[in-house]
């Protein structure tokens, strides 16, 4: 009990947030028995990776003061490369992986330095590149194209055990980039910066850098994104990634995160996506309507900002 | 003992303003020395161009001998010279480690983080200081005197030789500052050059060991403690003459406008009570933290949780929102008029209009022929000087940006007007006017308000001074009375009170 006590007084937001995913999974474990399966619960992982891994790059992106709303179209353009010059080939699944991966660190590393180095707010800048990714893979195909490996699939699809791979994945790459935001000069530096900026730049901080490896990682991440949705459906649709961005940001904010910047992290996204898949699967499996989860989300949304708002 | 530092003939220019006069400072090593002046002075200037934050326009820096010149805050640093604003720059959302390394953590492979060496030395600085904070803690959860404890604990992990401290005593309580004093003497001993800017003159004789006077840009001059006393020190601060012309005052005035009685906004204002009649001038003195602009704040309807009473021509009224005071004849040209005053970018039409847009309006419209007749009064009566109506407000000088805010209360006919700093950062020509446009207001019969921190200004244009220290009025000198600027600062330096010991 003391140990709880300790975690709120540390972080009230971030155990705030715990506890709403922790009471949306028990509502919905009493309110639907199929709920209750161990193949829906990891369904329900596996449905929260894609979100997951976007949401990672997006909270970098958040933390340090900006924003980034191409990861959506870049998605899209990802997940019909991939596809799209794959057509079935198992020797070309690496080549490619890596191609479109270097494609998302490119477009990160031109965010980077439009924001950082030509000064364009972060906003105007990644909804222009948006735009520019989108138009791009509308022009390469109009519907959904190509075709991967059946060994291509298991990214996404694959099982180890009971659990599905995707997860383990996932899991990996928070490990990871929670290593990074708390246990590195840059991580350190990227909440100096959203923080406040000046005082960055004043510390001797080299804050331009800082803000290119944001978009950078970022970047990469969407990349990373589109090859698992690529993987999960077998097919790259130019729509895929749709939505995509707001959606990444919905679950940084409703993970605490401050989109002002310098405050919050992973640790409260990884909630904050989970509460979205949670929303998404137990309605679903309470037959209402898809439109019904967007309303849902916004009045979470709203009621946790809000809740945030007052502690402070 | 030798000497430290040395500036020579320093000078800086601002848009209008000589901020300092080919300023001369020394100062030994191990020593600590006040730097004493007049809000505007230019002690803060001087110790911006000490610390690398702006650049002299002439004038040369010497570092123990040698000449050195500082073109940013890194540099400062490496040289040995820490400054602590008086605005902490701490990041609120790090904790006391992460905030003492900033920008220079020392890292292993990988770019990790040496996390428990970082702890390890932290805890060492902390100690040398003798300073106690939770090392973990967020420094959002410190108070203002731990926070700047930090702050010390920074400087000197960047082996400080010389340490600014810009007012550092301005929101500490009175355990606070003995604390910081004794921090303050034990760096003497171990031979830090400490320079102590501040305008409470108590502290100053308690802690310096030398004192440099700055007044309007120019240097004093340098003074052993021993050799001044309180009412000398005061004079070398203030004593000036009159260089401005102020209008003639006021010859009668009438009833009382605006009447405030036990006016308390807790940790802000203390039972202040007071009167302001119509067709004078009430002047309103005080030092930074002293509540002057709470009390303007207050009475514009910015703290709604004041208790007390505000009559407006006798009437009682609840200010609680600054709708509520424009609507009860109040109007407020604030300190800081980019901020708070005008929309920059919206035209001089749009500004003059901001406040009184339901009274040109039939039904839902604008009605934009009495607007053009309202803007086109405001402008001839005030004089503005803009080329047509539709010019941005950003492209003004600052004398005509300050008729503006005037001329947007002027449109809603008030009864009473608050002036907080009327003649800041405007030219000397366009003062003169603004001066003789809150005269001629005065004579139609409003009641005026002044706040300022320039005493030639509250002297010159008052009919009636109050003082203020510490959130509360501490003397008023009545119209007619005998005042000079000396008793004035003797009153908003707090001296009356006898907090001050040898």
């Amino acid at each position: 009990m003391r140990g709880l006590y300790r975690i709120y007084r540390n972080n009230p937001a971030l155990f705030f947030v715990y506890i709403i995913l922790c009471a949306f999974f028990v509502f919905a474990t009493f309110a639907s028995p199929q709920f209750r399966t161990v193949y829906n619960v990891f369904n329900l992982l596996r449905q929260a990776v894609a979100f997951g891994i976007v949401g990672i790059g997006q909270t970098v992106a958040i933390l340090s003061g900006g924003i980034d709303l191409s990861v959506g179209s870049l998605i899209s353009l990802v997940a019909c490369l991939t596809s799209g010059i794959m057509i079935g080939n198992p020797t070309l699944v690496i080549p490619i992986v890596l191609f479109v991966l270097s494609i998302g660190i490119l477009v990160g590393l031109t965010n980077g330095t439009l924001v950082a180095y030509l000064r364009v707010p972060p906003f105007i800048a990644t909804l222009a590149m948006s735009a520019i990714l989108q138009g791009s893979v509308l022009l390469y195909t109009k519907k959904p194209v190509g075709g991967v490996t059946r060994g291509f699939m298991f990214f996404a699809n694959g099982q180890l055990g009971p659990v599905p791979f995707a997860f383990v994945f996932w899991v990996g790459l928070l490990a990871l980039f929670l290593f990074l935001l708390r246990k590195t000069g840059l991580g350190l530096h990227i909440y100096a910066v959203g923080g406040n900026e000046e005082i960055a730049r004043l510390s001797g901080i080299p804050v331009r850098r800082v803000k290119l490896a944001v978009y950078t990682l970022s970047g990469f991440l969407a990349a990373l994104t589109g090859v698992f949705l690529a993987s999960r459906l077998g097919i790259g649709d130019p729509l895929v990634g749709q939505g995509f961005e707001l959606e990444s940001i919905t679950a940084v904010l409703i993970g605490g995160t401050s989109l002002a910047g310098g405050r919050g992290g992973i640790e409260g996204t990884i909630a904050g996506v989970l509460i979205i898949a949670l929303v998404n699967n137990i309605l679903n499996l309470l037959n209402v309507s898809g439109f019904w989860q967007w309303v849902v989300k916004g009045i979470v949304v709203i009621g946790v900002v809000a809740v945030y708002k007052e502690k402070e | 003992m030798s000497e430290m530092l040395r500036m020579v003939n320093i000078s800086k220019h601002f848009p209008g303003v000589k901020a300092l006069d080919r300023v001369t400072f020394s100062v030994n090593r191990g020593e600590v020395h006040a730097l004493v002046g007049e809000n505007g002075a230019g002690k803060s200037t001087l110790m911006k161009i000490l610390a690398g934050a702006l650049q002299p326009d002439e004038g040369e820096i010497f570092l123990e001998g040698e000449r050195v010149s500082i073109p940013n805050p890194q540099s400062a640093w490496a040289k040995g010279i820490s400054i602590i604003y008086q605005e902490l720059n701490l990041l609120p959302d790090l904790n006391v480690v992460q905030n003492i390394f900033l920008g220079r953590e020392p890292r292993g492979r990988l770019g990790t983080l040496k996390y428990s060496a970082m702890v390890k030395e932290a805890e060492s600085l902390l100690e040398r200081v003798g300073i106690r904070v939770p090392l973990q803690a967020l420094v959002r959860s410190l108070s203002v005197a731990e926070q700047q404890q930090v702050e010390i604990a920074k400087a000197l992990s960047l082996n400080a030789k010389i340490l600014v401290m810009d007012e550092p005593t301005a929101s500490l309580s009175e355990t606070e500052v003995e604390r910081l004093f004794a921090i303050i003497r034990d760096l003497k001993g171990k031979g830090v050059t400490v320079i102590y800017i501040s305008h409470r003159l108590d502290e100053v004789f308690r802690i310096a060991d030398r004192v440099t006077v700055l007044k309007d840009g120019r240097c004093v001059g340098t003074y052993p403690i021993g050799e001044l006393d309180r009412e000398k020190l005061v004079r070398l601060m203030v004593g000036r003459s009159f260089s401005e012309t102020f209008p003639p005052k006021a010859q009668e005035t009438g009833p009382v406008i605006l009447e405030v009685r036990n006016l308390t906004v807790p940790g802000v204002l203390k039972n202040v009570t007071f009167c302001v009649r119509a067709g004078e001038i009430v002047g309103f003195f005080g030092l930074v933290g002293s509540g002057r602009t709470d009390l303007a704040k207050a009475l514009f309807g910015l703290y709604p949780h004041y208790s007390g009473e505000i009559l407006v021509k006798g009437k009682r009224v609840n200010v609680v929102s600054p709708q509520k005071a424009v609507a009860e004849g109040i109007g407020f040209v604030p300190e800081d008029r980019k901020s708070e005053g005008l929309c920059l970018g919206l035209s001089v039409r749009d500004n003059c209009l901001m406040a009184v847009l339901d009274d040109v309006r039939s039904l839902m419209f604008l009605d934009r022929r009495k607007e053009t007749a309202i803007v086109q009064r405001l402008v001839t009566d005030l004089r503005i000087k803009t080329p047509h109506f539709y010019q941005r407000v950003r492209n003004l000088s600052g004398g005509n940006q300050q008729k503006v805010v005037l001329a947007k209360w002027l449109a809603t006919q008030p009864d009473f007007l608050i002036f907080d700093e009327p003649t800041r950062g405007i030219d000397v020509g366009a003062k003169a006017e603004i001066y003789h446009l809150m005269r001629d207001l005065a004579r139609q019969g409003k009641g005026i308000l002044m706040i300022s921190s320039e005493l030639p200004e509250i002297l010159g244009m008052s009919d009636r001074i109050y003082v203020m220290h510490e959130g509360a009025i501490v003397k008023e000198f009545g119209q007619g009375e005998p005042v000079d600027e000396e008793r004035v600062m003797y009153f908003a330096a707090g001296l009356h009170v006898g907090r001050w010991k040898a």
